[in-house]
């Protein structure tokens, strides 16, 4: 025994050793956005509301290391809108947790808990360092995702991916291809599932991004099919007007059986870079093939936005946004055709300044436009014009 | 051209042969004019290429390409301060510095690879590249010497 313990200590050493040659350092790196909003609500029927606060709005955490030559462990955890349980505020969420085997320049796996590409800006959506928006583009603006369906518009989550490029001369050809869990009951929230923090769909979400680069060119399409298992609580959890027992009464009133629905996306990209101007836009489309055809929750998105690098430290840039979504049903509880449109239009001017490789100043100015139009009386509509000015410090270190 | 080859195979021969000391004295010694407001892009001596196109430069630097040739990893090194070496050198890549800044820290972000490391001088980087298997970079070409291969020459004047 007196020999037996030196000589494993020596093992696991000498193990220990050979496993330290392979692997980098842990690296640990943070960045958070704070920002000042100045918000003001005016109604349709003349009230005003006026907010402006202080937060931080989002503070990313990321551990990162090399296990091996090939082998990339990453993690990544998210606190939102000065994420507080005491307080009940904001969240705190593991957003990744994935590990990536390279068989080469032009292949890569990733496996485990990430955001999967989709469009051009999915993947990079929580990255606040590297975008001069303090307001993202509505459907990836993870602090809204109270009050815009953002889970319908993009995939949030993906568990394996296969992902690289064909090179052909300068052009390289993007691929990507992934699978994940269907809608997931976490956003389903008051569900009639209830909150256990189990997935339990027994579908899964494919999807795909195929795209061109060349030079500074880059467009892709990008497309997403999925099976929504619980039809009625799923719509529920889209919000107002719905509810569940409002389709509760709809479906029965319909004798029509409420089971899978197929959710598609798709998507379009384009970005480039042309001397000190440079452009990014994307449109995405969000469709539901359900079986009560007198449902219909399609959504469509697209935004556009323009950017002039002034100099090396200051962009400055104007965008628009249209979020468009149609609501309709045709036997509506109230016995009459129930038609609901909804859109926001969102022009966005705004700068970012880089104090330096560490700091980031941002402004922005939106002036958005909410129309709600209802077709039955019986609902109050709910058009608003929302002014809204931010200011933001990005910092990354 | 022909000047630049000549004090190129010459620097090989001188790096292989002699000792530090003789080497910079001997360096100094070459004549350089052809060399005046150039960059030159410089590699470890086990790097396998004697010349390199500004795509394929671009793919190491950007990270879409990060082998020699499947076996040798490629070291990309920068130059910290804002020189017009290092403008002429982005800039024959196509890319500003700020733009391959942008490019570094998403792919530091998307866990995809940490941003080069950015070293103060020529001759820091010169030791690196020297010192270091697979690695790449650049420095005016005047300051080139010692155990490393010139891979590419940009005139800075070009921009």
């Amino acid at each position: 025994m007196r020999h037996i313990l030196p000589l494993l200590f020596a093992l696991l050493l000498a193990g220990r050793a050979h496993a330290q040659a392979n692997e980098s350092e842990l690296r640990v790196f943070c960045y958070f956005q704070n920002i000042w909003a100045y918000e003001r609500f005016a109604n349709s029927d003349g009230s005003e509301l006026k907010f402006d606060s202080f937060s931080v709005q989002q503070l990313n955490l990321f551990l990162q290391r090399d296990l091996a030559r090939r082998w990339t462990a990453f993690v990544n955890f998210e606190a939102l809108n000065s994420y507080s349980s005491a307080r009940n505020w904001g969240s705190f969420s593991l957003e990744e947790a994935w590990v990536k085997y390279r068989f080469g320049s032009r292949m890569s796996i990733k496996l485990g808990q990430h955001v999967p590409p989709f469009n051009n800006f999915n993947e990079i959506k929580n990255r606040t360092p590297l975008m001069p928006y303090i307001v993202r583009p509505l459907v990836y603006e993870t602090s809204y995702r109270e009050f815009i369906a953002i889970d319908d518009y993009a995939p949030g989550r993906a568990y394996a991916q296969i992902y690289g490029y064909v090179p052909r001369g300068e052009t390289k050809i993007d691929y990507a291809f992934y699978v994940g869990n269907g809608p997931e009951i976490s956003d389903t929230v008051d569900s009639e599932l209830g909150q256990t923090g189990i997935d339990t769909t027994t579908s899964i979400l494919v999807g795909t991004r195929l795209g061109v680069r060349h030079g500074e060119w880059k467009a892709g399409l990008s497309a997403t099919a999925e099976q929504v298992e619980d039809a009625k609580a799923y719509f529920a959890s889209l919000g107002a007007p719905f509810n569940p027992g409002e389709l509760d009464a709809l479906f029965s009133a319909l004798k029509k059986p409420v089971g899978q629905v197929t959710r598609w996306r798709w998507g379009g990209d384009l970005s480039f870079h042309l001397g000190k101007f440079s452009f990014e836009g994307e449109v995405i489309h969000a469709g539901y093939n359900d079986n009560v055809a007198e449902l219909k929750f399609d959504r469509d998105f697209s935004y556009a936005t323009i950017g002039y690098q002034h100099s090396e430290a200051l962009l400055i840039y104007a965008s628009y946004q249209t979020e468009e979504g149609e609501f309709t049903r045709y036997h509506d509880i109230y016995g009459g055709i129930f038609q609901l449109s909804a859109d926001i239009d969102l022009p966005v001017f705004g700068f970012a300044y880089r104090v330096n490789d560490r700091v980031t100043v941002k402004g922005t100015y939106a002036p958005v436009d909410i129309n709600v139009d209802i077709s039955n009386a019986a609902y109050e509509q709910e058009n608003q014009e929302l002014t809204y000015i931010g200011a933001a410090v990005s910092i990354i270190f | 051209m022909l000047g630049t080859q000549i004090q190129t195979r010459l620097q090989k021969w001188v790096a292989r042969s002699v000792s530090t000391r003789w080497l910079v004295v001997l360096v100094l010694a070459i004549p350089a004019t052809s060399s005046a407001a150039q960059v030159a892009v410089i590699a470890h001596l086990d790097a396998p290429a004697d010349t390199l196109a500004s795509t394929r430069l671009l793919d190491f630097y950007t990270g879409d390409v990060q082998t020699w040739n499947g076996e040798i990893a490629v070291v990309i090194f920068d130059l910290k301060p804002r020189t017009e070496v290092k403008k002429a050198f982005y800039h024959f890549l196509g890319k500003s510095p700020s733009r391959m800044k942008s490019i570094w820290m998403k792919r530091l972000l998307a866990g995809e690879g940490e941003p080069p490391q950015a070293l103060g001088s020529n001759r820091e980087m010169l030791e690196k590249v020297a010192t270091t298997s697979g690695a790449i970079g650049f420095a005016h070409r005047d300051s080139v010497y010692g155990p490393v291969k010139i891979l590419a020459i940009i005139p800075i004047s070009s921009r």
